[in-house]
């Protein structure tokens, strides 16, 4: 029942003379193009776009948005990336003309309901993170650590010292050193021990006046709280360091530790995982970061500060900071994913949110004991919000590599965990399944998986079989790479 | 909790399975000293209902241009969005789901972001596009260091004053910690200094950064300049206004080497700055060096055609410190909103859009130059915005003044530019009617009357 003429490319649909929209008569006195722009700067023909009517538009979208998984749609147990559930009322508070219709440079006295919600999330940020002072200018997590570092090398800059080192445990998410190469750093490797910890031999053999700041992930991404976080924090600052969390797994620790609390001198939050925005088929997120009193002064420009006035609170965007970084972004932030982490905050309250980590490690836990008798979780006695499987078992006996498993899932209609991330696991299965999820749910995963791996080998490695393509030829794309679509490259 | 399954009684039943008395004891793993004994202090938990009120609350305090007319812009405009755009990136399948790990289960994700790097290339006259960055401004960024990256020079990079004015501050703070030098080119007529310029392009410029049309709305003489950046064998970096392709000449035949955009005019609101759209795209030569996700076609293990995310050895999570880019979180709903934009307005479409934007841009300059008050500042060609200089030097008070009666009459130029504190930006786009453009005109006839011009 698959409509495969509208999926084809909008190339192959195009016909001259077709259109959608249709634009107004020019109301103000029309005048020649040359007149108002010299020759030189025009374009001799337009833009080489389909031509297609709006109705096809519609239907090609439509039959293509049903090739997708969506957390809408699907379980999708994505490790790392908090797949929950992203609420309704959201998309229509944050739809509101008042707060979608805004432009940037609108006054502050003309937004200062906008205004109000921003400083309020600020204070709400500070408070989760126990850090007292936030931006939330970043546009997604990757963005905050660079921010942060950065806040961090001008904080040392002012100290006189010139620190040119970041430690990541080899556990990190690979934006981590990542964000230290761009910001000038130089990325050092900390290792984890056996049992998924930062191996603090390692680390102190490392650690020392050049290094700038350790970046830590707590949970970290083996889904495991860094119980030795304190003493590390503490041997870090000894030596004049800083500690960086990144706060991808918050999720997990809401209303129950709080990065200040153990250490943490920065940290960024992901609204998109923990607070609920939709990913939006890779984006947008957004990066809002904490840093504790201190460091407040060098964050980017503008934040939201409130002035009492006799007319009552007036919020402002405040620019003058001259110890601040500058911007690394244009205007306020994206906006419209914090919003929706407001919303989001405010439906849960305080309570709320700690509910909300009790039940995201509820349900790790409970697939973890429903999992763990049949597939090797080598870190997994318990766990926080996710957990991390291994199939190098499975792969030396059988041949059954960790990406079979994922791609069999799909034929049972679950979207796969995340594969071969982190590093330290061979064949790694990350399994998250969030809170917004039922045990029948998770029953019916683990189920799944115990089925899937006594299923025969080659049936494993063809997988998919029901979906509409199955093993894209990934070696060919990037050998031979084909980027945009090219005339009479008809659909095989 | 609206968004929790688990009873009390499956919480037990879970509780049991994993061995575990109680909820608490699953956080054991947390040290006692280290726990928040005491919940968040936070607003009290709302219901839909009364977040909705609180929400619609906050919202009724702010002026949006649905309840004024706007002509603001430098960098984020009030275009039409089309229906189908809101409609196709709400569904839920596109919206809900996340970057395209799994190809299989991803082939509508896949196939977007194809197809939406295929117009960015019909549009940009550009080989090769990736699928977002966060922003124009970022987006400018990493083509600075791409463009280092390329020409294995780390030197300087030259800036014209006239690219957005946070644009490059984001590339100070982002080379702050870096040995590249940012050297600023002059525009003193709207348009860059070609002396200056001239002058400016050394052995160890890695590129040339400048927008067209530019910050102040007006156009540069691209051709000779991207000339001149070439025989100094640096990279000419462009940042458009993707609108303005439906009219003007596109950046691959004049020369430009990586183009960058703010992608917020193809379907997206304003918000406040954000979410938006960074467009990129380069020649062919430096794909391997493209920062952020591109979708690639192939065939699956049946011959079918089909489409995955590629080249993926530059990106962070195989190459780590050594990707191109940090990004991993990108813009890809609004590169689909672009794409939707885009397939619904077509080649004509996107022409109509533009020349609307340009004659009513042009018809708001002349009428505000029949006022006594007002001198265009520059005398260069513009598309869709222009600058204004006020005799009366009251900028500030004209702004506020014209808020009250609900118009967004422009940008002043003061913070970023000292020397144009009597200046205003004012953009016009096909959503402004003729009735909005004079009443704005008659709106400041009125307020220039029987006052003496300030002076400093
Ligand atoms: C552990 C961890 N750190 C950092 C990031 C980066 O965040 P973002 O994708 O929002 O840039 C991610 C998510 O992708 C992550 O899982």
């Amino acid at each position: 029942m698959r409509n495969k003429q509208a999926t084809r490319l909008l190339l192959e649909l195009s016909e001259p003379g077709r259109r959608g929209a249709v634009l107004p008569e020019c109301d103000v006195p029309c005048q020649h193009l040359e007149n108002l722009v010299p020759d030189r700067f025009l374009a001799t023909s337009v833009p080489n776009l389909p031509e297609v009517t709006e109705p096809e538009v519609v239907r090609h979208y439509a039959n293509l948005s049903t090739l997708n998984m969506s957390v809408d749609t699907h379980f999708y147990p994505l490790g790392s990336c908090t797949m929950k559930y992203n609420p309704k009322r959201n998309e229509r508070l944050a739809a509101f003309p008042g707060i979608v219709d805004v432009h940037p440079y609108q006054s502050d006295r003309s937004l200062q309901g906008l205004l109000r919600l921003f400083y309020e999330l600020q204070q709400i940020l500070a408070e989760i993170s126990g850090l007292g002072a936030v931006s939330l200018q970043p546009a997604a997590g990757a963005h905050g650590e660079m921010a942060a570092l950065m806040v961090a090398a001008a904080y040392f800059r002012d100290q006189g010292e010139s620190r040119n080192k970041v430690l990541t445990p080899d556990s990190a998410h690979g934006t981590n050193p990542a964000s230290a190469k761009m910001c000038g750093f130089e990325s050092v490797t900390v290792k984890s021990t056996p049992q998924g910890f930062v191996d603090m031999d390692d680390l102190r053999s490392k650690l020392d006046e050049t290094v700038a700041v350790f970046m830590i992930t707590n949970p970290n991404t083996l889904g495991l709280f860094e119980h030795n976080v304190a003493a590390i924090a503490e041997e870090v600052h000894a030596r004049g360091g800083l500690i960086y969390l990144d706060g991808a797994n918050m999720n997990a620790i809401l209303g129950i530790t709080r990065p200040g609390d153990f250490g943490a001198d920065m940290m960024h939050f992901n609204p998109h995982k923990t607070f609920s925005g939709p990913h939006g088929g890779g984006g947008p997120g957004a990066g809002p970061i904490a840093v504790t009193e201190k460091l407040g002064d060098y964050l980017p420009v503008p934040i939201v500060v409130k002035k009492n006035s006799p007319d009552g609170p007036f919020f402002q965007l405040e620019f003058d900071r001259p110890r601040s970084i500058g911007r690394v972004r244009s205007f306020f932030g994206n906006c419209g994913v914090l919003v929706r982490a407001y919303c989001y905050l405010l439906t849960h309250g305080g309570a709320g949110l700690r509910r909300v980590a009790e039940n995201a490690v509820l349900n790790a836990n409970y697939l973890l004991s429903r999992v763990k008798h049949f597939l090797p979780v080598p870190q997994g006695e318990s766990c926080m919000h996710e957990f991390v499987a291994s199939a190098a078992e499975l792969k030396q006996d059988r041949g059954i590599a960790a990406m079979d498993l994922a791609k069999r899932l799909l034929d049972y209609g679950v979207h796969a965990p995340t594969v071969y991330f982190p590093l330290t696991v061979k064949e790694a299965i990350m399994i998250e399944p969030t809170e917004t999820e039922s045990r029948e749910t998770l029953d019916h995963f683990a189920e799944i998986l115990f089925r899937i791996i006594d299923e025969p080998v080659d049936l494993l490695h063809e997988a998919p079989h029901t979906t509409g393509v199955s093993r894209p030829d990934e070696v060919a794309a990037a050998r031979k790479p084909i980027l945009k679509w090219v005339a009479n490259n008809p659909p095989t | 909790m609206p968004y929790l399954y688990n009873t009390p009684e499956d919480q037990r039943a879970m509780l049991e399975a994993i061995g575990c008395a109680s909820i608490d004891a699953l956080f054991d793993t947390i040290p006692e000293e280290l726990r928040l004994n005491r919940p968040l202090d936070l607003p009290p938990a709302m219901g839909e209902l009364e977040l909705t009120r609180h929400i619609t609350e906050l919202a009724a305090q702010n002026l949006s241009s649905e309840s004024a007319d706007c002509f603001l812009g430098a960098g984020s405009y009030d275009h039409f969005i089309p229906a189908v755009v809101d409609y196709v990136a709400s569904r839920g399948e596109f919206y809900t789901s996340y970057t395209p790990y799994q190809a299989e289960v991803s082939q509508g994700n896949l196939q977007a972001m194809f197809e939406y790097q295929s117009m960015i290339c019909e549009l940009t006259g550009m080989d090769v596009s990736n699928q977002s960055l966060y922003d124009g401004g970022t987006a400018a960024v990493e083509a600075v260091l791409m463009s280092m990256d390329v020409t294995r020079r780390h030197g300087e990079v030259i800036v014209a004053q006239s690219v957005h004015p946070e644009y490059r501050q984001i590339l100070d703070t982002y080379l702050t910690s870096l040995p590249t030098k940012v050297v600023s080119v002059g525009c003193p007529k709207g348009t860059i200094d070609r002396e200056e310029f001239a002058e400016a392009l050394g052995e160890d410029t890695a590129c040339v950064l400048l927008q067209q049309p530019n910050f102040f709305g007006c156009l540069e003489e691209v051709r000779e300049l991207a000339e001149q950046t070439h025989a100094a064998g640096a990279l000419l970096v462009v940042v458009v206004d993707p609108i303005s392709l439906g009219l003007l000449e596109r950046p691959g035949e004049y020369g430009a080497d990586i183009v960058v955009a703010e992608g917020q005019s193809l379907g997206t609101p304003m918000q406040y700055g954000g979410p938006y759209l960074g467009i990129m795209a380069c020649r062919e030569a430096f794909v391997r060096r493209l920062p952020g996700r591109i979708a690639g076609q192939t065939v699956d293990r049946r011959g079918k055609r089909c489409w995955v995310l590629t080249l993926q050895t530059r990106e962070q999570h195989i190459r780590r410190d050594k990707a191109t880019s940090n990004i991993c979180t990108n813009q890809g709903l609004f590169a689909l909103r672009a794409s939707v934009y885009l397939a619904a307005m077509g080649p004509e479409g996107l022409r109509d859009v533009a020349g609307l934007c340009l004659q009513k841009a042009a018809y708001a300059r002349e009428s505000f130059a029949n006022l006594e008050r007002f001198e265009p500042a520059f005398d260069a060609p513009v598309f869709k915005e222009f600058v204004l200089r006020d005799r009366q030097n009251r900028v500030d008070q004209l702004l506020t003044d014209a808020e009250s009666a609900g118009i967004l009459a422009g940008v002043p130029l003061g913070r970023w530019y000292p020397e144009l504190s009597d200046c205003l930006l004012v953009a016009v786009t096909e959503k402004r009617t003729r009735s909005q453009i004079d009443r704005l005109v008659d709106f400041v006839a009125e307020d220039s009357k029987d006052k003496a011009p300030l002076h400093a």
